[in-house]
């Protein structure tokens, strides 16, 4: 698939006065033309086809918002070439924001006093909708995000979820070729935030949006996206797709053996013993090709076994685990 | 360029509407505006009447000033103060890069989505009062003066707007501007008053760095046959050139500063 995103060597450096501690040093502060370089983005390359849903994931400064920034056009890049649709993001803008939608989680694009469809209309000009194409994308937006009850109320009186919902059916009402979303599922209760994920994963699957999103919330990724970008520090860690970093740290999975009564130690060669707690003993199956079978087998009889647990990692725990292990893990990025 | 003039109605209109959810404070706001500047008027024309005149300017002349002053300031103010004045909290809270993903120029959106009706109340008063001391002036029209004092007030308003964009243009560099309107207001003051009356630095800085005193007093002055100091015969013409030059300074700063821009944070 031709690819419609293309970052290659992509850097951003912040440029902030030097700040130096205490009153003095503040004062001094004001007279100083020194400047310390914080580099946000660090030699990151990656493309994007048309039609993928990727996650953007790293920790708070990992840079992910500064990434999404200049692929849209807010930021320009210190170094290296990035290419959104053919085209410089930042030099050209206008035409960028024409062919994009961005959501952002934690700012309203909507008018705050006025009703909902206040907002579509406006951006039916900005984006210059021809009147039959909105119309029809609007009646599909309002029945799939289910905004039939609440689109003629202001804003101001809208849940947070049903705001959610607005802010990326008036992000799509143009037929965006890429959607941005930075954190569209922050603040949300559950309800609402399984009704926006089967909503972008279904407007990725039948409509081709192409999808890019930043969360702090990894069921977001596992649900909608099956493509991940890592980084950290700037740094790209990890490019590929959820099931190969799963793959990439081994299965991790966690055994728990619940007995009658505590057994005493029990050292098993095919599982870590992590916890004992009696009559409870909590096991690592770092092995993938160990299966349930070859440890009971290896426990054997005899120890008053009551109960079993097996539990497959979840994302967070591969999360959790690639970042404990990246240095070793940084040879995973293409 | 026609996309965009095509646009403005539905972003003023907007804007119309979201402040038509609140009339009555709306119509408080401008009542409040006017009986504020009002009061202040009074009290100079008290001052006046008192010393018979300021600088040589009798109170009708006064008058024509004050007018001219608050009705340029509202037009330019009207599509710049406010939207300008909170760029801070725009780029802090990054609903300025919200704008900045709209396929539309970010100082037509701001100014033009914001545009800001509240200014109505300072705009009848300063119509109000022009006309008064128009027709107590007794001036020599002729279609030309006619034609300078509409272009005058259209080049101070649009000098009012650029140093409003120049300076909220400042916050996508510093993040903080704000401190920057309030010189710009402690200019403004002075701004109402004949410029003969303040000390020769004073004036100098207020044809030049601080060019306010183009935002009234030149233009009264020449449309009343009074001396301008420092500019003297070139005062017609300056006040004209000024509102235009100021608005390519501004618009060269403000794409300077949008391409440097570099966020808050976050």
């Amino acid at each position: 698939m031709p690819s419609i995103i293309a970052a290659r060597g992509v850097e951003k450096i912040f440029r902030q006065p030097r700040r130096l501690p205490g009153f003095i040093g503040g004062l001094r502060t004001l007279f100083t033309r020194e400047f310390t370089e914080v580099r946000a983005v660090d030699g990151i390359s990656f493309d994007i086809a048309a039609g993928e849903a990727t996650g953007y994931l790293g920790p708070n400064g990992a840079g992910k918002s500064t990434m999404i920034k200049m692929m849209t056009g807010i930021l320009v890049p210190t170094a290296g070439t990035l290419s959104v649709l053919g085209r410089e993001p930042h030099s050209n803008r206008i035409l960028n924001a024409a062919e994009i939608g961005v959501v952002f989680g934690q700012r309203s694009q909507l008018w705050w006093d006025l009703p909902v469809r206040d907002s579509f209309d406006l951006n039916r000009h900005i984006y210059d909708i021809p009147a039959g194409r909105f119309t029809e994308n609007l009646r599909y937006l309002t029945a799939m995000l289910d905004m039939g009850g609440y689109i003629d109320r202001p804003v101001r009186q809208l849940s947070l979820g049903q705001r959610m919902r607005a802010e990326i059916a008036m992000a799509l009402l143009h037929d965006p070729k890429i959607l941005f979303l930075d954190e569209p599922t922050i603040g949300l209760d559950v309800v609402a935030k399984d009704a926006v994920r089967k909503f972008l994963a279904e407007v990725n699957r039948e409509r081709g949006t192409t999808i890019i999103l930043t969360t702090h919330d990894l069921v977001d990724i596992e649900e909608i996206c099956p493509r991940l970008i890592m980084v950290d520090d700037g740094k790209l860690l990890f490019d590929g797709e959820l099931k190969r970093l799963r793959a990439t740290l081994g299965s991790r999975r966690r055994l728990t053996l619940e007995f009658a009564g505590d057994p005493g130690p029990i050292i098993l060669t095919s599982a870590t013993l992590t916890a004992d707690d009696g009559a409870a003993k909590h096991f690592l199956l770092e092995d993938e090709s160990v299966s349930l079978l070859d440890v009971l087998e290896e426990l054997g009889r005899g120890h008053g076994l009551k109960d079993v647990k097996l539990e497959e990692p979840d994302i967070e725990e591969v999360i959790r685990t690639f970042y404990k292990t990246k240095p070793q893990l940084a040879g995973a990025a293409p | 360029m026609l996309r965009t003039l095509r646009l403005l109605p539905h972003l003023i209109g907007i804007h119309v509407r979201t402040h038509m959810e609140y009339r009555s404070a709306l119509v408080i706001g401008w009542i409040a505006q006017a009986v504020g500047y009002g009061g202040m008027y009074a009290s100079i024309a008290l001052i006046i009447n008192r010393f018979e005149n300021l600088g040589g300017w009798t109170w009708p002349q006064m008058a024509l000033l004050l007018a001219f002053h608050l009705l340029a300031y509202a037009v330019g103010a009207c599509i710049s103060f406010v939207q300008f004045r909170d760029m801070e909290e725009k780029i802090r809270f990054g609903t300025f890069d919200a704008i900045l993903v709209k396929p539309i120029g970010p100082w037509t959106f701001l100014a033009f989505s914001g545009l800001n009706i509240e200014y109505g109340g300072h705009i009848a008063l300063a119509i109000g009062l022009m006309i008064w001391a128009l027709l107590s002036l007794d001036l020599p029209w002729t279609p030309g003066l006619a034609l300078y004092f509409a272009a005058a007030v259209a080049s101070a308003a649009m000098l009012v707007a650029a140093l409003m964009t120049m300076i909220g243009a400042t916050a996508l560099i510093w993040v903080r501007s704000r401190h920057l309107f309030a010189i710009f207001f402690g200019f403004w003051e002075l701004a109402r008053y004949p410029l003969n009356i303040f000390p020769a630095p004073l004036q100098i800085l207020m044809i030049t760095f601080a060019p306010l005193g183009f935002l009234a007093f030149i233009p009264c002055a020449v449309v009343l046959g009074k001396p301008v100091p420092i500019l003297g015969d070139l005062a017609p013409a300056a006040s004209l050139l000024i509102g235009p030059l100021f608005v390519i300074l501004a618009a060269a700063h403000w794409r300077w500063c949008l391409r440097n821009y570099q966020g808050a944070g976050g």
